[in-house]
């Protein structure tokens, strides 16, 4: 009959002693330096998260007025008052055209790739392809389209910025949509061809209903990140002063390009403007995250 | 209708329009300094589309502005892109009129004959810094050439000490602050230093120059103010406008004729009185001779084209240059640039007429 | 026994009602064609910008990735177009950036994967996503307005400190007035990888099978001790391929850094002084740019386009493989 020895007569008789204070220092104090490091780096990655979202809260609350979200832009910097209204709008109608041009055609290529391609060499190739295109810089997409359509058309609008954002938008909805193609159980598609369904009846009719939850979520995260980029604007879109909601007539501007060159201005009336279009760059932006994780959270596939 | 009775009557119609539009400009050659478009502005409709300097820019708006309450129904818009872009848009046609601090070169890409050079105002490029405790301070030429090219670091060096006697120099670092983007401001600037201190100077001039590391580079005039404005011991080039806007202390210049001027407007007025106007009306105020006279005094044209397409463009042109020369130069000195002495602006006001359109 | 009438019992129809022949082929096809899209746009991006940018890129040869200077409008003579002090300055910010986001990266990642009980790993994520969800514009101003003033104390003291020792002084320099240098370029880079490097790091991770943990718990391993001696040799590719995708991230980043670096076209081994990348000087000097002007900073984002893509490329490259073969292990 073994009784329980207590650890240390049994180190005593020369078995291992497992507690913890048996261990060396050295080993038991990098051990605790170690695991508070861990501890402090998330501690380190928060703390810049909520610097920044208290700066732009309240230096943006200072500004943030009835006014400011419909007047115009003042045509000089150093003016105090004016609003951001055009940059509203620009950044939504931008947005919003951006969003039809690449989101149908991402849930397509998202289709093929995991419905019809699946490992196919051309497949993985197109798959590879995507996650290398989600870090094309984001100015090298605007001097693409710079190139291709604005000097080709011969002016500056609107819909070359939604271009611009497309094509950043659309490796992120391919690769997002598949995943939430792949996660529908295969038991879905199976049932449906057993009824005699093609394939493209049984994605259209099945597959994608199942998956759509989380395909819109998807989407709605690549418009979060569409809505604030700024280098493509700036190369494609121009500048107004006024709302312009033309999408092909006539130049435009966004809240990502008026906060950057709001940035470099001495004047505080400008920085305030600054501010301000960043707040509500920043409410739009939390706006579709948070509807994202609504959608996921209440409409999606229950599991089993 | 009758179709031949249509096509004649479209005929004189357009023919009525040509004769408008090209005849009526046999402006008055009176000596009026506020000679004013009057009631006609009221009546002018359509849209102009302007871009260029930054340097003008503040005058540039404030003028439009009141050009809009005179002239309800035009609209015109000029957009402060650099020198640099306004004349590749100008020569694109994507614009009706530019503003330029720069001349012409063959690399702007604007047809030499096919624009004209309209003088509009001038203005001090202030050599600005941020020292506290330093209230006043004179810098030479050669001296300024020195502490841009960073061959003089800190502010307490015997250079800047010996243009200032008496004076308590800090041991600071000196942070020089220039221009990112093409200009037109760095050109005259640069320019001034080969005239007054060609010895010292190596950096030669353009709308770019190969700036030195340790140097910070903004963009537009505001950029480079908001540099000086956030570092302790920065020093930079800024237009006189955007610096006493940015509540920046400017450092007097020593002039040709040895003097310290501050950069005020009588002093750029002053400057412009001693400079030789070519025959395409440009000219160069740097490095001027004359006591009162401010160095860095800096031009700045409007580029129209000589010869307009559609005639009420070339009316509405027009009518908005001959504003900026006439009423708008009331405007100048509210926002700190000087207006054309009026043998200058008369001058101007006959190039106008020699748009054909 | 009855005898069964000549009625056939129902059979389903198993042909026409699920759709066409024809239909399936469109449909296939046309997906396939939204697939090839992506491929199709990358080489447009390369076609068009490298045909613009031919010019400069063939007059220059070779020498426009090795030339220093950057003349675009000189007064007499040709224009020089160098990309050296660009590319030097992408590489010093992206080096610095990585410095200091990989370690909080993995960091957060093991927290996620080894030490978080289960309340505090939601709200973990969701930091880290918000972390991600801000645009780089925001950074950047709250970068140039707020964190390079602040930060150039922190840099006087440093310099201050170390500026007498011999190399160290060289590279803790005399630090700018406005703060706007590789060093503020880099801790504002390393804000904004950290979101991809953490998210990618938990993912490898967490394949580490649950066997090789216990083992090294059951030979007497302190925490810390089976994270280096079991996690980390498991995960390391993969962990490289997540150091690889942050660096392809800060080399592309564009708005943050053109207004944190100081617009300085410059090589200098003071990280507290300004500089430049490539895509910040894009940015910069596009709007105003002509002609054979505009060709070089095409020819820039050639340039870096190719840098990314290949970074991307290989780093992808390298986490699939490792996950394969994690995967393999696992399984």
């Amino acid at each position: 009959m073994t009784a329980t020895v207590p650890p240390a007569t049994r180190a005593a008789a020369g078995q291992p002693d497992l507690r913890r204070s048996a261990l060396s220092l050295r080993r038991r104090t990098t051990n605790r330096v170690a695991m508070a490091a861990i501890t402090l780096a998330l501690v380190v990655a928060a703390t810049p998260l909520f610097l920044v979202t208290w700066t732009v809260i309240s230096r943006g609350l200072d500004v943030l007025s009835w006014q400011f979200l419909t007047e115009d832009i003042p045509n000089s910097y150093r003016r105090s008052g004016g609003g951001m209204a055009p940059a509203i709008v620009g950044t939504l109608v931008i947005t919003g055209m951006a969003a039809l041009l690449a989101i149908p055609l991402g849930v397509f290529g998202a289709i093929y790739l995991n419905e019809y391609g699946k490992r196919k060499p051309l497949a993985r190739v197109i798959r590879t392809m995507a996650d290398v295109m989600t870090g094309v810089p984001s100015i090298v997409m605007g001097l693409f389209i710079y190139v291709s359509f604005v000097v080709v058309v011969g002016a500056k609008t609107a819909f070359a910025g939604a271009l611009a954002l497309a094509c950043l938008m659309l490796p992120i909805v391919i690769r997002s949509s598949e995943e939430m193609l792949r996660l529908v159980p295969g038991e879905l598609r199976e049932a449906s061809l057993a009824l005699g369904a093609r394939q493209w009846r049984t994605i259209l009719t099945v597959v994608l209903p199942a998956a759509l939850s989380g395909i819109a979520s998807g989407a709605l995260l690549a418009i979060a990140r569409a809505a604030g980029e700024t280098a493509p604007i700036i190369a494609t879109v121009g500048l107004t002063f006024s709302v312009n909601t033309g999408l092909f007539e006539g130049q435009n501007t966004a809240l990502p390009a008026q906060i950057f060159r709001n940035a470099s201005q001495p004047f505080a009336a400008a920085q305030g403007r600054a501010w301000g279009a960043a707040l509500t760059l920043v409410a739009i932006v939390l706006i579709f995250t948070m509807l994202a994780r609504v959608v996921v959270s209440r409409f999606a596939i229950k599991e089993r | 209708m009758n179709r031949k009775l249509l096509s004649r009557l479209l005929l004189v119609g357009v023919a009525l329009a040509m004769l408008a539009g090209c005849g009526g400009g046999n402006g008055g050659t009176s000596g009026n300094n506020n000679q004013s478009g009057g009631s006609d502005l009221s009546n002018l409709s359509g849209e102009l589309k302007a871009s260029g300097a930054s340097f003008p820019d503040a005058y540039y708006q404030e003028v439009v502005s009141a050009f809009k309450e005179k002239a309800p129904n035009a609209n015109v818009t000029y957009n402060a892109v650099g020198s640099g872009t306004g004349k590749k848009e100008f020569g694109q046609g994507l614009t009706d009129f530019a503003g330029s601090d720069s001349l012409v070169k063959d690399s702007d890409g604007v047809a030499a004959g096919s624009f004209l050079y309209v003088p509009t105002v001038a203005a001090p490029i202030t050599v600005s810094y941020n020292l506290s405790g330093v209230d006043k301070l004179q810098l030479s030429a050669d001296t300024v050439a020195k502490i841009f090219q960073t061959d003089i670091k800190k502010w307490n060096d015997p250079a800047i000490a010996a243009d200032n006697p008496g004076v308590t120099l800090p041991d600071k670092d000196i942070t020089v602050a220039h221009r990112s983007d093409g200009s037109g401001t760095t050109n005259n600037f640069t320019r001034f230093l080969k005239a007054a201190a060609p010895s010292s100077w190596k950096l030669g001039s353009g709308d770019t120059v190969a700036w030195p590391s340790g140097t910070q580079g903004g963009e537009k005039n505001t950029g480079v103010a908001q540099i000086i404005q956030q570092s302790d011991g920065g020093i930079g080039y800024v237009d006189l406008s955007d610096a006493t806007e940015s509540k920046l202390a400017f450092a007097s210049i020593k002039n040709k004729d040895g003097q310290f001027v501050q950069p005020t407007l009588e002093a750029a007025a002053a400057a412009l009185e001693g400079a030789e106007f070519a025959d395409d009306l440009t000219y160069n105020p740097l490095n001027a001779a004359g006591a009162a006279s401010y160095p860095i005094t800096s031009p700045t044209y409007l580029l129209i084209k000589s010869r307009y397409d559609d005639p009420t463009k070339a009316t509405l042109v027009k009518a908005f240059v001959r504003y900026v020369l006439t009423d708008g130069q009331a405007l100048a000195k509210e926002v700190n640039f000087a207006a054309l002495p009026s043998s200058l602006q008369q001058k101007a006001l006959a190039q106008l007429d020699k748009v054909q359109s | 026994m009855t005898t069964q009438t000549t009625q056939e019992p129902e059979q389903p129809a198993l042909t026409g009602g699920g759709g066409g022949v024809r239909a399936e082929r469109l449909f296939s096809r046309w997906t396939l064609a939204t697939g090839l899209l992506v491929l199709a746009i990358l080489a447009l991006i390369l076609i068009t910008t490298t045909n613009e940018a031919w010019p400069v890129l063939r007059a220059g040869g070779f020498r426009f990735i090795t030339e220093r200077t950057w003349d675009p409008n000189p007064q007499t003579g040709d224009a020089v177009f160098g990309a050296l002090s660009f590319m030097y300055g992408t590489a010093v910010s992206s080096l610095i950036a990585l410095l200091i986001a990989v370690p909080i990266s993995v960091g957060i990642a093991l927290f996620l994967t080894e030490l978080a009980p289960r309340r505090l790993g939601a709200p973990a994520v969701t930091i880290i996503d918000l972390l991600a969800s801000v645009p780089s514009v925001v950074f950047g101003l709250w970068g140039v307005l707020v964190v390079a003033p602040a930060l150039v104390h922190v840099y006087r003291w440093l310099n201050d400190v170390l500026g007498g020792i011999p190399l160290l002084g060289d590279v803790f320099g005399v630090p700018v007035g406005t703060g706007r240098s590789f060093m503020t370029a880099g801790v504002i880079l390393a804000i904004m990888i950290t979101p991809i490097i953490t998210s990618i790091s938990r993912e490898v991770l967490s394949t580490v099978p649950q066997a090789n943990k216990d083992a090294a718990y059951a030979v007497g391993a302190t925490h810390w001790e089976m994270i280096t001696g079991a996690v980390f040799p498991h995960s390391f590719a993969g962990l490289i391929g997540a150091v690889m995708l942050g660096l392809g991230r800060a080399m592309g980043e564009t708005i943050a850094v053109a207004l944190v670096i100081g617009g300085a076209t410059a090589i200098t081994p003071n990280i507290f002084a300004g500089g430049n990348t490539m895509a910040a000087i894009i940015v910069q000097q596009f709007g105003e740019s002509t002609g054979l002007f505009t060709a070089a900073l095409i020819g820039l984002g050639v340039v870096l386009f190719a840098m990314t893509i290949v970074v991307n490329l290989a780093a992808r490259v390298v986490v699939n493989r490792a996950e394969l073969r994690m995967r393999g292990a696992a399984g």
